[in-house]
């Protein structure tokens, strides 16, 4: 079962997913990256119907990169996220469509703002403060909205992020042991071991 | 229109307008955000509400940002509330038979011969279909819910502080009543010389 | 002609009687400190056709208590028969009217008897308690119940409720700098609202209009009745609550 969350804090956005490739009951893969680094200073995590997340976040990492080399910069956060939300909107009136849901989360370096983005298959997309996708946001939103500060450190947000991690771990019936987790702020992308 | 919930309304008052939305945005039963507007500026004096599937609200508005553009530059003059109620329609009625699941509901202020400014209000069902009230318009999960309270509360000719507190009791206590909507509340009065934007504290619940 | 053998290649068929209808209108209560009003439309409809423009849904049950039921019409009339039965076989019994709470009980215990084959109707039971206060006990037709201070059901409850919870309980409204709102609304403010709902709800729903029928259950030595337009007394019980009924038109398109 497919987990994935994210949240912003003082001028950095976390962004977590489990590490788990799932073929019906069975675990195939216990270190799959489900985060794309889009650009310097954008990150995306996708889940969904597998082979079609893969395709799909490769297409966008694709064109991002391809907007990066044409103009010589990169997309902000939220035209990236535009972007994104009408790939996935034109795709599900089409005979095949993507079934996608992505958390993008990017750091704003015109302002200097955070910005995290919550998208479905559908193509509904919403700025968050923080947000999760799969059975994980029935604990983790709960959760967040009790903990959750807009003006936290990056220890605090970590803290707030393990909190999701380790109440999934408890509660979920089937449930991830491993996470991927990876930090944008205004010195770009790295991951971060929790 | 229940899978992401939400709800809009517009009212007429004494030489203004109303329009107001809940902010809600939720995943059926989940609350997915709690600010997530669905009223949009269209011109200086044309706001735009939609509600139903929220990422046929994005498309649209996307659509309607492009088409008011076209429009503008062609005709080299801004676009009238009625001919914007007509665009909307026709848009919706491209998609007849694979409609955009969106009903929307419109608040402006036209131009009358004698150069003053009149209040419009108009909604459409999901494939286009026009319906030029005189008093209110409703659309959204909680349409019932508003129609027994603006029925109720709503008179001819208020004021626009008057209009502003029919419109936000009528929409807070309506979606308080509903589940798919609430979370917050967003108004807007247009006037003749300005537009009064307001952010409505509401039950989270 | 009918021809067996070919039904017989049809395979199987399934029939089934459905024992229930809905019949439209609404019906609302609210309670005041040392009153109560029960109301409900006139208009019987099944889809869109209207059977009559008078049929009651809001029944006196004893001098302080008054019944309204909304929901399947022949099962209101038939549940009303058998309360009614039973409050009479009480008064045999002790020599008094049954208190207003127990009647709410009973009522419970008789939808609930039903569980597995309900009454479809949603009950509203309005009148004075023994301490003298008003009071409003709203029924699901399984028969949870809960007293409150106002309900409204029915085909424009969703109409309804929502203007009572702004306009009864002032929700999302604010008292003004040494202000505070009533606990309990004066008798013609009640009514007022009670006119205003009705006629907000026929004008946007289909099912309600033609009539409107209110009772107001007064406690003994209220004063809050005045001399109103068309109201009728209807009985003075010896330990001196009175019943008046109060009709009104509503639209009828």
């Amino acid at each position: 079962m497919e987990v994935s969350f994210a949240l912003t804090g003082k001028d950095y956005v976390i962004v977590a997913a489990d590490t788990t490739a799932a073929r019906s009951i069975v675990k195939m893969k216990t270190d799959q990256d489900k985060i794309k680094i889009l650009s310097p200073h954008l990150l995306m995590a996708y889940s969904g119907e597998p082979g079609d997340t893969l395709q799909f976040a490769e297409y966008v990492e694709r064109n991002i990169r391809l907007y990066q080399i044409r103009n010589l910069y990169a997309l902000s956060p939220s035209a990236a996220a535009s972007w994104i939300r009408r790939s996935l909107a034109e795709s599900l009136r089409s005979r095949n469509s993507y079934a996608v849901n992505l958390l993008v989360g990017g750091f704003d370096t015109t302002t200097q703002e955070p910005h995290l983005y919550w998208i479905d298959y559908l193509g509904t997309m919403t700025e968050i403060p923080f947000g999760a996708h799969g059975y994980g946001s029935y604990f983790a939103l709960s959760l967040l909205d009790r903990y959750h500060d807009p003006d936290a450190s990056l220890e605090e947000g970590l803290a707030t992020l393990k909190r999701c991690i380790d109440e999934v771990s408890k509660r979920l019936v089937v449930s991830p042991d491993r996470y991927k987790v990876k930090v944008v702020d205004k010195d770009g992308v790295r991951e971060v071991e929790l | 229109m229940e899978y992401n919930g939400g709800s809009v309304v517009a009212m007429v008052g004494k030489d203004c307008v109303a329009i107001a939305c809940d902010l809600r945005l939720g995943n059926q039963a989940l609350g997915v955000s709690s600010n997530f507007p669905k009223i949009f500026p269209i011109t200086d004096r044309i706001y735009l509400g939609m509600s139903g599937l929220a990422t046929d609200l994005e498309t649209l508005r996307e659509r309607f940002r492009f088409r008011v553009n076209m429009y503008t530059i062609k005709e080299e003059r801004e676009i009238e509330p009625q001919t914007f109620a007509h665009l909307v329609s026709s848009t919706l009625y491209e998609h007849r038979f694979g409609p955009y699941f969106i009903e929307p509901v419109i608040a402006g202020l036209s131009k009358t011969p004698s150069g003053d400014l009149k209040p419009f209000i108009a909604a459409a069902d999901l494939i286009g279909c026009l319906n030029f009230a005189k008093d209110f318009v409703v659309s959204g999960t909680a349409s019932a819910k508003i129609y027994g309270l603006a029925e109720a509360l709503w008179e001819p000719d208020l004021e626009p502080e008057d209009l502003f507190e029919t419109i936000s009791q009528t929409l807070m206590n309506a979606v308080d009543r509903d589940a798919f909507s609430g979370w917050g509340c967003l108004v807007h009065v247009l006037t003749k010389d300005k537009v009064i934007t307001r952010t409505l504290k509401s039950r989270m619940d | 002609m009918f021809d067996v053998q070919s039904v017989a290649h049809q395979g199987p068929q399934s029939r089934q009687f459905n024992p229930y209808t809905e019949n439209g209108g609404t019906i609302l209560a609210i309670a005041g400190a040392d009153f109560s009003v029960i109301a409900g439309d006139t208009r019987q409809s099944e889809g869109y056709s209207i059977q009559t423009r008078y049929a009651p849904k809001v029944f006196q049950l004893t001098d302080k208590a008054v019944l309204a039921v909304n929901g399947f019409s022949a099962d209101g009339k038939m549940f009303v028969k058998k309360v009614k039965q039973r409050l009479e076989w009480y008064r045999h019994a002790h020599a008094k009217d049954m208190p207003i709470r127990s009647i709410a009980r009973l009522i419970q215990t008789m939808l609930y008897s039903r569980r597995f084959f309900p009454y479809y109707v949603y009950n509203i039971l309005g009148g004075i308690e023994d301490d003298g206060t008003g009071s409003v006990y709203s029924f699901d037709p399984v028969g949870s119940y809960e007293r409150e201070a106002c309900r409204a059901a029915g085909a424009a409850q969703s109409l309804v409720q929502p203007f009572l919870d702004n306009q009864v309980y002032y929700k999302n409204q604010t008292a003004g700098q040494d202000e505070s709102f009533p606990t309990h609304l004066p008798l013609p403010s009640v009514l007022k609202l009670v006119v205003d709902a009705f006629t907000s709800a026929t004008e946007r729903h289909i099912e309600v209009g033609d009539g409107l029928e209110i009772y107001v259950v007064l406690k003994r030595d209220s004063t809050a009745i005045q001399s109103m337009e068309g109201v009728q007394e209807v009985t003075t019980s010896e330990e001196g609550q009175r019943v008046f009924y109060i009709r009104r038109e509503l639209k009828k398109d």
